[in-house]
């Protein structure tokens, strides 16, 4: 059996030390909440923000002017645009700028270059809504500026199941600690949880066979806060919707807009219809709008290239500078060794396997679900995406107001968390995978991810969807679900939590596809074969799926 | 092997097994060194090879993972 550590007890608890969650810890740690951050790897480091970024999202009226609506329309036509409420915008437009005020004053360097600028991610004539920085000390930062609030922070600790009390709010959760060869249970009380846990990688794979961890994303991000929220109650929206990023074609990683260049056939045709020249103000946003150029270019024999070779001397400097403060030093370390030089060599580039980011918990305006004390910011939150820019400043609202609520119900009596029957469960489970592995046959966590992503790709994929290509992938998956959950097997704190991943992104796998079903229509990157119209009656609307009585049910409702 | 350790630079500090996203380095506490256990698990991040102090770490990009390009003046026949 696990040892069961001591209760930990706090107002909020956030769960994912990414952006979004550690935003989160100073939002709610400033309001005079306890606060707990539990997080899988080490919040210095952990994330898709991990290393760096460069473009931040925002709306700075000394910038931009008093031009509200139009910003907000540009970033609905940008790449994060497409399943966000209106509402959130205007909330977002609203806050960001404040956002990035308070970044530069702890020192992330938003002015790198002493004013504001905003460059790349930019149609022609068109106003720019990214603003450059200099992102590269971020995790430090904000680890830093959470610490010095005393927000408490548990690194490699992962979160498995959210609690209810007998009123169904949220009570607590049970997270393993993986710090040992051996993982412990580490059951947290509090009185609202704020669910940080970033997108959904591995649930489809990448075309690197045998390397699933080669994304574009960070692989340590796994739906465990849909898959953990949905079994609570919450409604998750916008799954149906796939969301694809592209970038350097088999070195998979995010950060296409920082280069500055022209996506190019080989012969040297310009592939968009923005730019013709290399500009630094610009980039070609082709890539961010438009990504299926890829697969329908390599369709047609071409592949498609970024050609950098007519960038000018001084932007292809800022360019590099770019990429290292977005944590891409290791594709600068990689062109080097390799004798890439971008003023002779194209680099191909693809689009990559789907994510949900922005694709999950439904949020109201405070950012909370509709279940009691569960909230939700950054790329978990199912109906606003605004990657880093949308994940600070969504991630410190939800802290002001997860604790407002938690302070509010400080008198209320927490269970005894350890007796309630899910977590009795979740400890037999634990169990059982530790014990299979002492007889023979019993397959690991790796088995299943493979067996998973490859339902994924080919039933609930980009290239072909239709009704009995999701039927046939829901009968498959959840054989395969009840089959892994039976006979899956681990013999160490790693191996235990790569299983407990495997097992959320399989519920949430069987999501997509209920949604993918309902949704007969194309629109945007959802094609289904067998209703290629794009039904205008639902221009205006997104769908929910939540487990009511034991069962998904889904509903359409209008955009906000 | 993604992640390479230099044994003659690394003075077992732990850092990069503290920090790696995805647990790929685990530190051995008896030999007192870390160890790349899941080298497939490789995210390539870069942050072992930024937080290593004393310059130890340096990434192997696996063969499939390689960047593909081309001299623009040789296949346009220039
Ligand atoms: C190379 C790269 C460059 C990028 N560049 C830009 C850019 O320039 N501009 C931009 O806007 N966006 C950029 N992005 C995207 C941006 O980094 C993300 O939008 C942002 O980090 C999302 O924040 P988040 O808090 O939602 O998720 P994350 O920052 O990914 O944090 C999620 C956290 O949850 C933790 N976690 C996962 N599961 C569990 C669990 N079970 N228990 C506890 N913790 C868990 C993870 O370890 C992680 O720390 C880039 C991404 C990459 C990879
Ligand atoms: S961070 Fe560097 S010095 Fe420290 S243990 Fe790792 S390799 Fe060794
Ligand atoms: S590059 Fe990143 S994922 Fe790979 S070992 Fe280093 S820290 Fe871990």
């Amino acid at each position: 059996m696990l040892q069961v550590k001591e209760q930990l007890t706090c107002d909020v608890l956030i769960i994912g030390g990414g952006i979004a969650g550690l935003m989160a810890a100073v939002g709610a740690a400033e309001k005079g909440a306890s606060v707990i951050v539990a997080e899988k790897a080490d919040t210095r480091r952990s994330g898709s923000g991990a290393t760096g970024n460069d473009h931040f999202l925002c709306y700075l009226p000394e910038y931009h002017g008093d031009n509200k609506k139009e910003i907000i329309q540009e970033m609905e036509e940008s790449q994060i645009g497409g399943c966000c409420d209106p509402e959130l915008f205007e909330l977002f437009a609203d806050l960001s700028g404040d956002q990035v005020r308070e970044w530069h004053s702890w020192g992330i360097d938003m002015k790198p270059r002493g004013d504001w600028e905003f460059t790349g991610h930019a149609k022609p004539g068109r106003p720019r809504i990214f603003l450059k920085y200099a992102g590269h000390n971020q995790k430090a930062v904000l680890t830093r500026e959470a610490k010095k609030r005393n927000v408490r922070i548990l690194n490699h600790h992962l979160l498995n199941q959210i609690l209810l009390n007998d009123e169904g709010q949220v009570a607590g959760a049970v997270c393993l600690d993986v710090t040992e060869d051996i993982p412990s249970v580490q059951i947290i009380a509090c009185r609202s949880l704020i669910m940080c846990t970033g997108n959904t990688t591995r649930l489809y794979l990448p075309k690197t066979a045998g390397w699933m961890f080669n994304t574009a994303n960070c692989p340590a991000c796994t739906g465990v806060g849909r898959a953990s929220a949905y079994r609570i109650g919450a409604r998750l929206i916008n799954l149906d919707m796939p969301h694809t990023h592209a970038g350097p074609k088999y070195f998979n990683r995010c950060g296409k807009a920082t280069w500055i260049g022209v996506y190019k056939s080989m012969d040297g045709k310009p592939v968009g219809p923005f730019v013709k020249k290399p500009t630094r103000e610009l980039g070609d946003i082709t890539g961010d709008i438009w990504m299926e150029m890829f697969e329908m270019r390599r369709k047609a024999g071409e592949p498609v290239f970024m050609d950098c070779t007519e960038t000018s001397p001084e932007d292809l400097e800022y360019m590099m500078w770019g990429l290292s403060n977005e944590g891409n030093t290791s594709t600068l370390d990689y062109m080097k060794e390799e004798g890439i030089d971008l003023r002779r060599h194209m680099i191909e580039f693809q689009q990559f396997e789907p994510i949900l980011v922005g694709r999950g918990i439904e949020v109201d305006k405070k950012c909370a679900s509709n279940v009691p004390g569960l909230y939700a910011a950054g790329e978990e939150t199912g109906n606003f995406r605004g990657d880093i820019g949308g994940s600070a400043t969504f991630g410190r609202l939800a802290g002001t107001c997860a604790a407002e609520y938690a302070l509010k119900n400080r008198s209320q009596a927490s269970p005894e968390l350890k007796k309630l029957p899910v977590v009795q469960e979740s400890l037999d489970f634990y169990e059982q995978l530790f014990t299979r592995a002492d007889g023979t046959g019993h397959p690991g966590w790796k088995e299943a991810n493979v067996a998973l992503g490859q339902i994924m790709n080919d039933y609930a994929g980009l290239e072909v969807r239709s009704e009995n290509m999701f039927k046939a992938g829901l009968i498959y998956l959840r054989r395969l679900r009840e089959k892994t959950r039976n006979i899956l097997a681990c013999t160490n704190s790693h191996d235990f939590m790569r299983c407990l991943e495997v097992l959320d992104l399989m519920e949430v796998g069987e999501l997509v596809m209920l949604c993918g079903r309902e949704r007969r229509e194309c629109r945007g990157k959802h094609v289904r074969v067998d209703f290629p119209f794009t039904n205008p009656l639902n221009n205006n609307k997104f769908l929910q799926i939540q487990k009511v009585s034991g069962e998904p049910v889904l509903t359409w409702r209008n955009k906000r | 092997m993604p992640p390479v350790i230099n044994k003659e630079k690394c003075v077992g500090c732990g850092t990069c097994a503290q920090i790696c996203p995805v647990d790929v380095i685990k530190f051995n506490k008896s030999l007192g060194m870390p160890e790349i256990r899941y080298p497939e698990e490789c995210w390539h991040c870069n942050s072992c090879v930024l937080d290593c102090r004393q310059g130890a770490i340096r990434l192997r990009i696996p063969l499939p993972a390689q960047l593909l390009y081309v001299d623009v003046k040789s296949v346009r026949g220039e």
